[in-house]
């Protein structure tokens, strides 16, 4: 176990010695500081003064909106019907519009989609990168199995995305918050669900929409690691996994259609649709279904990828 | 030679798709020699050290490293190997120490004293805490013979361990890999293209050729073959001395120059030709037997056959 454990470091000690991590850590850093600006647009302002007043203006004004679209553009109806009844539901308990860094970290979770891509790159250089450089000679004819190596390197790489997941989550709160302010970020979210408006903690959402995160992190990691181990070149793997992975959600508007299409990996790997106020992409689709289906996927890459590597001769 | 067989290969052979590359390979190494590996380009040699450190799987037959199999006790035969197969690529963002710190954790009991001990051994103290892509390829042959060597190994398998090393480099490796083999009693296996090179380090020497052995003897029988010699003596009168060489030799042929004749005798019969071309009154200056070297050899035991 001791032997584990020195594994482990070896793989950390090659991914955080690499000057392209820290790239990637800075990268992911500058997006948010950027993201964060760009949301300002989005997120409601605070209101201030009479702010039931003004709200109740606002949604005579929305009223008149959806009157006029109603025919034409189902989309503002649905939006202005729900900013309708959640502007009734804060008049009524007393809830304030404030702008928080609250509203940011929840949109701050949208940048899972870049850590994937961060993840991909060192879990593709992690066994292909061995191979194109040679070392993979090296770290083979040790008293280690090539399922241990493997292992240890599937740790190392899931250890990073979530390194990656919390510099997200700090640097988040810490723009977002200067950006946005830190007061009133305790005020509960409220969000149209089904008909009726509910209010959520805010950090209870965000934990769970990280914790998704995670979720969709190992599977693509796994994946890449699939793709690292068949192709045995980390370029090819990185392109092909990264390529894979964000035509997922374009393969995914094409066939949704076809039922069968949610049996597809890409169907599945953005578990964050089942949160409030989201649809899933292909009907029918739970949240129970998806791990399910995730789990298949993760046990058919796993077993595909020890098997691969365990019996491959190595003549690089 | 103390019996003392460390590795042993039986009938190992390995085919890629219908091919067979490695038709049935069998020797035994032993330790306290220093084993060398010859062969052209293609015959076979990485695939059989790749076989040998578990790289490679076996179509058939055996290969048991201090009498552990490597395909079935694979954790216990490689403990006792240390190896560089092809070039020594290490990690080229990591600094040589951060090298060996990351091998030395694969196996049990090296200290951070034995990695210096190592460091200090192939003379890399001054630059070891630099990045090993700033390093010539010499100091990279340096690096990778002392991540061989941190856990004290019992096999040392060396693929070409002179490439990149100057001179003066090379002799200081041949000496330290003699010694190892002397003094710890380890098994030293190389391969390398450079004959003269192999002459001069290895005890025994194997040939393959598209992966047959064709050849396995002693370095010292290879080079002068079994017995006759080819040897010419520089005289004063060679006429004179061809007479009274014809003496002893029943037949074969005489070779006579200007200053010089040559002949092919046995080993037991110079002294005695020596003996009577004096009495005759003719004046010697040199006897050189020609020995082969192994270059000579090695082109006339492979047919002298190009590299495809």
């Amino acid at each position: 176990m001791s032997n584990f454990w020195g594994l482990i470091r070896n793989e950390n000690m090659k991914i955080y010695r690499k000057p392209g991590t820290f790239v990637m850590m800075g990268i992911l850093v500058a997006l948010v500081l950027i993201t964060a600006f760009l949301f300002k647009n989005i997120v409601d302002e605070t209101v201030t003064g009479n702010w039931k007043q003004k709200l109740q203006t606002e949604n005579v004004q929305l009223q008149k909106e959806i009157k006029k679209e109603a025919k034409s553009n189902p989309g503002i109806v649905k939006y202005n019907t729900e900013k309708i009844e959640i502007n009734k539901y804060r008049i009524k308990h007393n809830y304030q519009p404030i702008r928080s860094v609250a509203d940011y970290l929840q949109k701050s979770t949208s940048m899972v989609s870049i850590i994937v891509i961060l993840t991909l790159i060192v879990a593709g250089g992690s066994v292909a990168g061995e191979f194109s450089a040679g070392t993979i000679k090296m770290l083979l004819i040790r008293p280690s199995s090539r399922t241990m190596i493997l292992l240890s390197k599937f740790i190392a790489v899931i250890l990073f995305a979530i390194v990656l997941l919390l510099l997200n989550f700090v640097a988040s709160f810490i723009i977002g918050g200067l950006v946005y302010g830190f007061e009133g970020a305790s005020q509960p979210i409220l969000e149209y669900v089904n008909g009726h408006v509910e209010t959520m903690n805010v950090f209870g959402e965000i934990w769970k929409q990280y914790g998704y995160g995670c979720i969709e992190l190992i599977i693509m990691a796994t994946f890449a690691f699939m793709l690292s181990v068949m192709f045995r070149n980390s370029s090819l793997a990185i392109a092909a996994s990264i390529i894979l992975s964000m035509s997922g959600s374009i393969i995914m508007s094409f066939i949704s259609k076809y039922s069968w299409s949610k049996y597809v990996l890409f169907a599945n790997t953005d578990l964050t649709m089942y949160t409030a106020g989201r649809t899933p992409l292909v009907k029918g689709m739970t949240l129970n279904f998806s791990i399910a289906v995730l789990l298949v996927y993760f046990i058919v890459f796993t077993v595909l990828t020890v098997v691969v590597f365990k019996k491959r001769d190595v003549a690089a | 030679m103390e019996n003392n067989v460390l590795v042993s290969l039986k009938d190992v052979k390995k085919s890629v798709g219908s091919k067979e590359i490695i038709k049935g390979l069998s020797f035994d190494i032993h330790g306290g020699e220093v084993f060398g590996f010859l062969g052209p380009n293609g015959a076979g040699k990485t695939t059989t050290i790749r076989m040998m450190v578990g790289l490679m799987s076996l179509s058939s037959g055996e290969i048991t490293i201090k009498g552990k199999n490597i395909k079935t006790q694979y954790k216990e035969a490689i403990a006792n190997v240390g190896a560089i197969v092809e070039n020594p690529e290490m990690y080229k963002f990591l600094t040589g120490y951060q090298n060996l710190l990351h091998f030395s954790r694969m196996v049990k009991g090296v200290s951070k004293q034995r990695i210096k001990e190592v460091v200090a051994l192939v003379g890399l103290t001054d630059r070891i805490h630099e990045k090993v892509k700033r390093y010539s390829l010499g100091m990279r042959q340096r690096l990778g013979i002392a991540q061989a060597l941190l856990h004290s190994p019992s096999v040392l398998i060396l693929d070409e361990p002179t490439n990149g090393l100057d001179p003066a480099g090379i002799r200081e490796i041949r000496e330290y890999l003699r010694d190892l083999a002397r003094k710890e009693g380890i098994a030293v296996i190389v391969s390398s293209h450079l004959l003269s090179e192999m002459e001069l380090m290895c005890d025994r020497i194997a040939i393959i050729q598209k992966g047959e052995l064709i050849g396995l003897q002693a370095t010292r029988e290879f080079v002068q073959g079994a017995g006759t010699k080819k040897v010419r003596f520089v005289v004063d009168q060679p006429q004179a001395a061809e007479k009274a060489a014809r003496h002893h030799l029943k037949e074969g042929e005489i070779g006579t120059g200007d200053d010089y004749i040559e002949m092919i005798v046995e080993r037991e019969d110079i002294p005695e030709i020596t003996a009577t071309l004096v009495v005759e009154g003719v004046r010697i200056y040199s006897i050189v037997a020609e020995t082969q070297t192994l270059e000579e050899k090695f082109l006339e035991v492979t047919g002298g056959e190009s590299v495809v």
